[in-house]
């Protein structure tokens, strides 16, 4: 079996603040295969985006990586271990190999530096391009995103995009140098659905195009559903179900994911009631011991969901979920 | 039967932009001749993307932001405003009654106020109440309706999850006991198992004091399953509106089918019927001639490059502003929408 | 494919200090900032520096051995070098530090410049708590003085020109100055609220004109304005009448900076959406300054009123030092550096330049309190998720 483009195992991230050590992430792990795109859902506190951004080592200072977390990028021959990566080189995972996406395309671009510039001295940092051919490559990458008159786009600045656009030009920049893994971090949530349709399809046509595997991040289930391969779900910062998106999504077995699916306002069904899941995400300052979720679990099963935490339990066909009533029963609420 | 509570008549928010010295003044034209009624009790639904101007609507009813042109009017069992003309007491009184829950629940809180000061600042402000001991009792109770915590009340805003400020957010637009509450985006901003749990507080709210909401959202998912009449606006004008379930099962205009099906399915093999719409939505300083639509419009002919079409009525109680709404919807193939 | 979670026992987060973590919930921003205040050691080290300053300063009449002006000098020893106390010599130890006796001369021989001869058999001894020169301290006569020795004076920085007490004038040059700053930056932020005030939260035209009036004093320069007004001051004011124009001048020509600051700060402020959520219930402008724009940047105008101690020190002593402040008895830093410009001091009498290495230590502490108050201030208090 090919050796999986990223590999994250037993990732635990905290992080010293003024109350404490604070756990954010906590032992996740999880296998990226070239050319997949795997979903990463969660909601607020999930730790979807420190994860993210520990691919990449950009969560700040403060965070503490426990001593068994490892990250693998397996690029062909090369094995590199990446939070053991030193200042100087991290350039091969920070738009290198690895490049990122961001929910907010207006934060991500410098105000007062055009796109064209931006794009091109991405280039010339991960590249030995000299800057007319970076500048030519920019204004293709530019028109391959679906941005009208790119060469006159090249020299404008970000508040000239509007929105949709904005984030083509963040994903033309992202992929000028042509990276093996991409991580879109809610690329889509600040968009107007119809303009996010056109970004989901555009995602789609260039993994394609470009073999490139995708860590897709968001907390909408229905894009989910539409863009990626392989889920995984985490709470609080852990892994509580990970499976293809068919199986995940039409038999959910954690009731975390059974909740979220309830909780959805669905088109195709106006009849049912909206369920919530009760409580309130908890802070993680006030993470619950055993099984992250019992505080809000309506199949709990008291003192073991409280006190041990639960491991992966297979529902078959690479389905698994870390839930005390499916180890137990073998089967979903 | 139920009675108008809200009711507009073209009404129209047009912002001054700065322009040259000499010269015309660009106007951007938020909101453009939009007709509703809205019905005492009910829980109406604004939906659009941005730009739509459903943001500027909620507002101008409240008057946060001054209405330019058209009618409005409040009409309650006791008294009746034209919103267009209030200020002095009626304007205070109006106050009373109408409120709004934002949309940003981490900027619509005082920092520096506890959570107990930040619900009762409209008692204390609108003078209802006598004593600082009513006040307490009157936010205790809004606090248990809206299922806050009794033990947070002396805490700052920044204890507080998403989910949580949006419940203080509620709790202060209610201890007014205000009639008609206008809740812009208002758990747009909230993680999907905390905004089933906002939206069943609202309905409940709703049913238990008897509020009529005006619910501002671009999230056309939610807006069918809380809301019993939809309107939608594009670019500052209406297009269409509808009773919910009239408007999902049979959506007429080409933009309400284009938003629809732009909605990603939950179901990974159910593609859908995806109306790809091409195109940015237009600037609306500069906005197109004739329907704002035609631009992105599959169904554009010449009439829409030059005329604005008008509310029509195709239904009962549904109405869309489409100068080919007849024959799209009576032509079948028309209305099957294929991804080119 | 994944490695399993194992099964630990109570995932309990010990590493999260429960007290701690009420305590953040329920404090309030000026108690967040202090906490953030107090992580940083420049600023703590800072505030500890000018709390020990400003006391100094307060106490310095008590604390220093010789009246600083005129009435204290001491004709027997004028230029003289620093006394410094030693506690050892040839000649033996002794507990008591002391300072030797000297003899003065002068002849046209040495071309009439007074040659100190010291007598290092001659011992004097530094006395505490001896009776010296009357002063008055909140309102009360003392005698008594810190330190002081058994014969004559003595002059730990040295004497100037006239024969005072560097060391002395020091301190209550420290004292006057912060008293000068103090009213000068009251005057400035009075000024700077009411005039920022009302432009930043009227905004439209009234912002417009007062603009134009801010900007247009900013640009005055500072020192033709000053020797025109210092022109009009009648000679005959008393010290301290002068003491007060002149921090009245500086608190007039400081405002413009506060009241953009100000101005700032309210325009952002007025956006917010609680500003909105308050004007949606009726609330007054009053109240709406009061409760929500007020506090929402009291903690940043302290900061700027901080900082801009330092650069009303300064400007008084650029002031006093072109002889257009204070003068003489009062003292402050600018007048003590009248006459550091002579030849003869720079070569011969370096003493002099004693008090301004604690004038930079005063402005470098008030530096590092604002900087620290403001990155401690600066909210990510208000952080999304």
């Amino acid at each position: 079996m090919t050796k999986p483009l990223i590999s994250v195992k037993d990732l635990t991230i905290r992080f010293n603040t003024d109350e404490g050590l604070v756990t954010a992430v906590e032992k996740v792990s999880f296998d990226i295969a070239q050319g997949e795109i795997l979903g990463l859902v969660g909601e607020s506190g999930s730790g979807k985006s420190v994860t993210a951004k520990a691919l990449m080592l950009l969560n700040p200072d403060n965070a503490v990586y426990g001593p068994e977390s490892s990250i693998t990028l397996n690029l062909g021959d090369e094995q590199v271990d990446v939070l053991s990566l030193g200042p100087k080189e991290r350039k091969v995972i920070r738009g290198g190999a690895v490049s990122m996406i961001f929910q907010e395309p207006m934060a991500s671009f410098a105000p007062a530096i055009s796109i064209g510039d931006q794009m091109v001295e991405q280039l010339l940092i991960h590249s030995d391009m000299n800057k007319a051919s970076a500048t030519e490559l920019s204004i293709e990458m530019l028109a391959r995103v679906g941005i009208p008159d790119p060469a006159q786009r090249f020299s404008q600045f970000a508040f000239e995009f509007s929105g949709g656009m904005r984030q083509r030009a963040m994903i033309a920049m992202a992929l000028s140098t042509k990276p093996k893994l991409l991580i879109a971090d809610e690329p889509t949530t600040a968009l107007d659905v119809t303009i996010q349709a056109q970004v989901i399809d555009l995602m789609k046509d260039l993994v394609n195009e470009y073999h490139m595997a995708i860590l897709f991040i968001t907390h909408d289930l229905g894009v989910i559903a539409q863009t990626v391969d392989r889920m995984v779900v985490m709470y609080l910062g852990t892994l509580i179900e990970e499976g293809e998106v068919r199986n995940v999504l039409r038999k959910p077995g954690h009731p975390y994911t059974q909740g979220l699916m309830n909780a959805l306002p669905r088109l195709d069904d106006l009849d049912t009631p909206l369920t919530a899941i009760k409580g309130d995400i908890p802070s993680p300052l006030d993470r619950p011991t055993g099984c992250v979720f019992n505080t809000r679990c309506p199949v709990t099963l008291g003192e073991d969901c409280e006190t041990r935490v639960p491991i992966y339990t297979s529902m078959g066909e690479g389905h698994q979920v870390a839930c005390h009533l499916v180890e137990k029963t073998g089967a979903p609420a | 039967m139920t009675e108008t509570l809200i009711e507009t008549n073209d009404l129209s928010v047009h912002f001054p932009l700065q322009g040259k010295l000499f010269g015309p003044k660009p106007v951007v034209r938020a909101v453009e001749g939009v007709t509703v009624h809205i019905e005492r009790g009910s829980f109406y639904g604004l939906v659009g993307e941005s730009g739509s101007g459903k943001t500027t609507f909620g507002r101008a009813l409240l008057r946060a932001v001054p209405i330019t042109r058209g009618t409005a009017k409040y009409t309650d069992a006791d008294v009746s405003y034209d919103l267009t003309t209030l200020e002095g007491d009626d304007m205070t009184e109006y106050r009373k009654r109408a409120q709004l829950i934002f949309q940003d629940p981490y900027a619509a809180l005082s920092p520096r106020m506890t959570v107990r000061d930040i619900i009762a600042e409209p008692l204390e402000v609108m003078g209802l109440t006598q004593s600082r001991d009513e006040t307490d009792e009157r936010v205790r109770e809004i606090a248990r309706k809206c299922r806050i915590n009794l033990e947070h009340l002396r805490r700052f805003p920044h204890a507080f999850s998403g989910g949580q400020r949006q419940r203080i957010s509620i709790a202060r637009a209610l201890v007014s006991e205000p009639h008609f509450i206008v809740a812009d985006e208002s758990v747009a901003a909230l993680d999907v198992s905390i905004q089933a749990d906002v939206l069943n507080l609202l309905k409940g709210i709703q049913k238990d004091m008897g509020l009529t909401f005006l619910f501002i959202s671009h999230d056309l998912s939610v807006v069918a399953h809380v809301c019993d009449h939809v309107a939608v606006m594009y670019l500052g004008r209406l297009v269409e509106t509808a009773p919910t379930r009239e408007l999902f099962a049979a959506p007429r205009h080409p933009y309400t089918k284009a938003l629809l099906s732009a909605i990603p399915s939950l179901d990974p093999d159910d593609a859908g019927n995806v109306v790809k719409l091409e195109g940015e939505i237009p600037s609306p300083i500069n906005p197109p001639p004739g329907c704002k639509f035609q631009t992105r419009c599959r169904y554009a002919i010449d009439i829409c490059r030059v005329e604005e079409p008008k509310l029509d009525h195709s239904g009962f109680d549904h109405d869309v502003a489409c100068h080919r709404w007849k024959e799209l919807a009576d032509d079948p193939q028309a209305s099957v929408v294929e991804h080119d | 494919m994944t490695d399993s979670v194992n099964t630990d026992t109570a995932n309990i987060d010990k590493n999260v200090d429960q007290k701690a973590k009420e305590a953040y919930f329920t404090a309030s921003q000026g108690q967040l900032i202090w906490a953030r205040f107090k992580k940083q050691t420049a600023a703590m080290v800072g505030a500890t520096v000018l709390l020990i300053l400003i006391l100094w300063g307060i106490f310095a009449p008590f604390l220093t051995p010789y009246d600083p002006s005129i009435a204290g000098r001491n004709e027997n020893y004028v230029n003289g070098a620093p006394n410094i106390p030693k506690f050892w010599d040839e000649n033996g130890f002794s507990f008591r530090p002391f300072i030797y006796s000297f003899e003065r001369s002068r002849s046209i021989k040495t071309n009439f410049r007074w040659i100190t001869k010291i007598d290092r058999e001659a011992r004097r001894y530094v006395v505490l708590f001896p009776q010296g020169d009357k002063y008055t301290l909140f309102g009360m006569n003392f005698e008594t003085h810190l330190f002081g020795v058994d014969k004559g004076k003595i002059h730990i920085f040295g004497t100037d020109g006239t024969g005072k007490d560097i060391y002395s004038r020091t301190f209550h040059s420290i004292n006057t100055s912060l008293a000068v700053g103090t009213i000068g930056v009251f005057i400035a932020f009075v000024l700077a609220l009411i005039i920022g005030g009302i432009s930043g939260y009227y905004g439209g035209w009234i912002d417009s004109v007062l603009q134009m009036i801010t900007d247009a004093v900013r640009t005055i320069p500072a020192i033709p304005l000053f020797m025109a007004i210092a022109a009009f001051i009648p000679d005959h004011l008393s010290s301290e009448a002068r003491f007060f124009v002149i921090s009245i001048i500086l608190g007039f020509i400081g405002w413009p900076t506060l009241a953009r600051r100000v101005r700032t700060h309210l325009l952002v402020e007025r956006n917010q959406e609680y500003v909105l959520a308050a004007q949606l219930c009726g609330a007054s402008a009053g109240h709406i300054i009061r409760k929500h724009l007020l506090p929402s940047f009291t903690s940043y105008i302290i900061v700027d009123l901080i900082i801009s101690f330092p650069y009303m020190v300064l400007s008084e002593t650029a002031l006093s030092f072109i002889g257009l402040g204070l003068k003489d008895p009062v003292n402050s830093l600018g007048v003590m550096l009248q006459n550091v410009t002579s030849a003869d001091v720079l070569l011969n009498y370096q003493w002099y330049f004693i008090p301004v290495i604690f004038f930079i230590i005063l402005v470098l502490a008030f530096v590092f309190v604002g900087d620290g108050l403001r990155d401690a201030a600066d909210p990510y208090g208000d952080t999304k998720k």
